[in-house]
C-alpha cells in the first residue's frame, strides 16, 4: 500500500515539464518535493492528483488512479491546492463541510469542526469565508482536506494528503502547525506528499525528499543524503552551503553561507 | 488544541432556514396562485365563482372560458416559466462561479430565441408529415438547441483552466447576443405577416399568448430541466471551489457541466419559446435567496423555483392590471423590478464575484 508514480511525463504545448519523473511514497511517511520555481513539482503533484493529463502510470494504494472514478479517488485521498478561490459567500463551516461530500467521514458531523479545531480556527466557523486573510484561508482550506480525509487509515488502507505548498502564504508559527500536521498524519498510519519550498522545513519535517531541476528528478531520499551542497547547487544553479549540526544532523540552509 | 465552540447554534442554522424557507415559499405560491385566479380583466373573480358552486349553481359560459381557458392556462405557464427561469438563472450562476450569470444577461437567452425565430420563419419549409409529427414541439425544441449551443460556447470562451473570468463571460455574452439578435433581425424580414404577428406577440415577453397548448408543448422539457437541476445541489456546491478541487472531492465534473448546460438549456429554451425574452427572474431570485438562507445549492435550486413562479405570476397580475383593460408586457414589468436589483447587486459586489 503505497503511492507510485512511473516515468510521469507532461508536456505544456512544446514544453518538455516532466520528462520521465518516477516517485514512490510510503504511508507513515512525509514525502517532499522540492526545486527551484519552473523545475516541475507542482505538475507532477497535477499529475499524482489526477488534475493534468500525464503519460505514465500513477498507482494509489495499487490501483492505477485512472481506474478509479472521482468519489472512490476522494475517499482515499484529499488535495491542498495552492491557492483557492470561492465563487459564492459560504461560511468557513460550509467550505469545511464540503469536504465531506465523498469521503467516508461523511456521517460524523463532527469532523468538521474537529478539522477547524485542528487547525486552531474553530473560532472562525461562522465567518464568511470570502473574509479570511490569505493565510485563514489556506488553514481553512487544510481543514477542508483534513475532514476529508479525517481517518489516516481507513479499513486497513492508507489515506494520502497531497498538499501543494501548504505553508506558502503561512507566518512561522502556522506553518510549524502545519507541517506538525502533516507528521502527525503521516505517524498515525498515513501517507502525505507536499510540494515544498522551504528547504528547511523540509529537512526538518521530510521523511523523504525528491529534489527536480528542469522536469527531471535529480535525487530521491533522506534528507540527510539528498539535501547536500552538491545536489543543491546543481538544482538550484547556485552555490549553497549545508550545515548540519550534531547531535540531531538535521541540515539547515542560511541564504548567508550561500556565495555566488 | 483550542475548546470547540458548541456548533448547535452555528451556520448549521442557514441549512434549516433555507429547509423551512421551502414551506414558506411554497405557501406564498399557492397565495399567489390564487390572487392569479381572483384578478383580472373582467370583473369574473374566483371566489364569486366558488361562493357560486357553493351554492349548487352552475358556472356561467363566460366563467368557465375565463377560468378555464384564459386565466388557468395562463397561471400554469407563468408557474412554468417563472419557475424555469429562476431555476436556469442559479444553475448557471453556480455553474460559471459567478452570481451575475443569468442566461438573460449571457446571451443564452438570445441564443434560444434565435432558435425559437428559425423554427417559427423556417418551420413552415419542413415536410408535412415532419411538422405533423413534431409540430407542437418543434419551437421549444428549437430554442433548446439554440441555448444548448449558447451556452457550451459561452463557456468554451470563458473558461480557462478550470477557473471562469467573469469579465470574458459577460463580454462573450454581448457579443452573443448581438450575434444572435443579428440573425435574429435577418428572420424577421424574411417573415411573412402571421409568422411576424407571431413573432411581434412572442419577442414582447408576455404570458399573454399562453393556452393548454404552449403549456403542453413547454412544460415537459421545462419540468424535465428543473428535474435535473435539481439533482446537482452538491455538485455545484462543489463547483463553487474551481474545477480541480471540485474533482479532489469526488465530483464528477464533466458530467455536472453537462448536465448542468443541459439543464440550463431546456429551462431557458423550453421558457423563451413560450413567453418570449423575460428577464431578471433569474438573476434576482437566486441573489435575494442567498442573502435569506446562504449559497447552498441543495436548498437554494428548489427555494429559486418556488421563488421564480410566484414573483412571475405577481409581476403577471401587476401587468394585467396596472393599465387595464388593456396589459403591459410582463417583460417591461419584471424589467422595471429587476434591473435596479441587478444594479445593486452590481454596487455590492464585495465578496460576491471572482475576480
Amino acid at each position: 500500500m503505497s503511492l507510485f508514480a512511473q516515468d510521469i511525463r507532461v508536456s505544456y504545448g512544446t514544453r518538455k515539464a516532466l520528462r520521465g519523473v518516477s516517485l514512490s511514497a510510503l504511508p507513515g511517511e512525509v514525502t517532499a518535493i522540492v526545486g527551484p520555481n519552473g523545475s516541475g513539482k507542482s505538475t507532477l503533484l497535477g499529475a499524482i492528483t489526477a488534475t493534468l493529463p500525464y503519460q505514465g502510470r500513477v498507482l494509489l494504494n495499487g490501483r492505477d488512479i485512472r481506474d478509479l472514478p472521482p468519489w472512490e479517488l476522494a475517499a482515499q485521498r484529499a488535495v491542498l491546492p495552492q491557492a483557492s478561490r470561492l465563487a459564492f459567500p459560504f461560511t468557513v463551516l460550509e467550505v469545511v463541510r464540503l469536504g465531506l461530500q465523498s469521503g467516508t467521514a461523511g456521517n460524523r458531523p463532527d469532523v468538521p469542526m474537529q478539522a477547524l479545531a485542528r487547525v486552531g480556527l474553530a473560532q472562525y466557523a461562522d465567518r464568511t469565508f470570502q473574509d479570511l486573510s490569505g493565510g485563514e484561508a489556506q488553514r481553512v482550506m487544510l481543514a477542508r482536506v483534513l475532514a476529508q480525509v479525517w481517518a489516516p487509515v481507513e479499513g486497513g488502507q492508507p489515506r494520502w494528503l497531497l498538499l501543494d505548498e501548504p505553508v506558502s502564504s503561512l507566518d512561522i508559527a502556522h506553518q510549524l502547525q502545519v507541517m506538525e500536521i502533516a507528521r502527525q498524519f503521516a505517524r498515525a498510519g498515513g501517507g502525505v506528499i507536499a510540494v515544498m519550498h522551504d528547504l528547511n522545513l523540509t529537512a526538518l519535517y521530510a521523511d523523504r525528499v525528491a529534489v527536480l531541476a528542469e522536469g527531471a528528478r535529480l535525487a530521491f531520499g533522506a534528507p540527510g543524503a539528498v539535501l547536500t551542497d552538491d545536489i543543491l547547487s546543481r538544482a538550484y544553479r547556485c552555490a549553497l552551503r549545508v550545515s548540519a549540526p550534531p547531535p540531531s544532523g538535521i541540515p539547515y540552509i542560511l541564504p548567508h553561507a550561500a556565495s555566488a | 488544541m483550542t475548546a470547540i465552540p458548541d456548533t448547535a447554534t452555528l451556520p448549521r442554522d442557514r441549512l434549516s432556514r433555507a429547509r423551512s424557507l421551502h414551506w414558506v415559499l411554497a405557501g406564498g405560491l399557492a397565495l399567489a396562485c390564487i390572487a392569479s385566479l381572483q384578478i383580472g380583466a373582467t370583473d369574473v373573480t374566483l371566489f364569486a365563482m366558488l361562493a357560486k358552486l357553493a351554492q349548487g349553481e352552475p358556472l356561467s359560459h363566460m366563467e368557465r372560458v375565463v377560468l378555464f381557458d384564459i386565466r388557468l392556462p395562463r397561471l400554469a405557464m407563468g408557474v412554468l416559466v417563472g419557475a424555469a427561469l429562476a431555476v436556469s438563472g442559479a444553475a448557471m450562476q453556480g455553474l460559471f462561479r459567478n452570481p451575475l450569470a443569468d442566461p438573460g444577461i449571457v446571451g443564452v437567452g438570445a441564443g434560444a430565441g434565435l432558435g425559437a425565430i428559425l423554427a417559427i420563419v423556417l418551420g413552415t419549409l419542413l415536410p408535412v408529415w415532419m411538422i405533423d409529427r413534431i409540430g407542437n414541439q418543434m419551437v421549444p425544441v428549437a430554442a433548446f438547441l439554440g441555448g444548448w449551443g449558447s451556452t457550451i460556447l459561452l463557456y468554451r470562451v470563458s473558461t480557462r483552466q478550470g477557473q471562469t473570468s467573469v469579465a470574458t463571460m459577460l463580454l462573450a455574452g454581448i457579443a452573443l447576443g448581438a450575434l444572435a439578435g443579428a440573425l435574429s433581425g435577418i428572420l424577421v424580414y424574411i417573415a411573412d405577416d402571421q409568422q411576424l404577428r407571431d413573432l411581434t406577440f412572442w419577442g414582447l415577453g408576455s404570458l399573454a399568448g399562453a393556452s393548454w397548448a404552449k403549456v403542453l408543448s413547454a412544460g415537459p422539457l421545462i419540468l424535465l430541466s428543473i428535474g435535473g437541476a435539481l439533482m446537482l445541489g452538491r455538485g455545484l456546491n462543489g463547483l463553487a471551489l474551481g474545477e480541480a478541487t471540485a474533482a479532489h472531492i469526488g465530483i464528477h465534473v464533466q458530467r455536472l457541466k453537462s448536465v448542468a448546460i443541459l439543464a440550463v438549456a431546456g429551462a431557458t429554451g423550453a421558457a423563451v419559446a413560450v413567453s418570449g425574452g423575460i428577464g431578471f427572474i433569474g438573476i434576482v431570485v437566486p441573489h435575494l435567496l442567498r442573502l435569506a438562507s446562504g449559497p447552498d445549492h441543495r436548498t437554494l435550486l428548489l427555494n429559486s423555483a418556488l421563488l421564480g413562479a410566484t414573483l412571475l405570476i405577481l409581476a403577471d397580475v401587476i401587468a394585467r392590471v396596472v393599465i387595464a383593460p388593456a396589459e403591459l408586457p410582463i417583460g417591461i414589468v419584471t424589467a422595471v423590478l429587476g434591473a435596479p436589483v441587478f444594479l445593486w447587486i452590481l454596487l455590492r459586489r464585495r465578496g460576491l464575484v471572482e475576480p
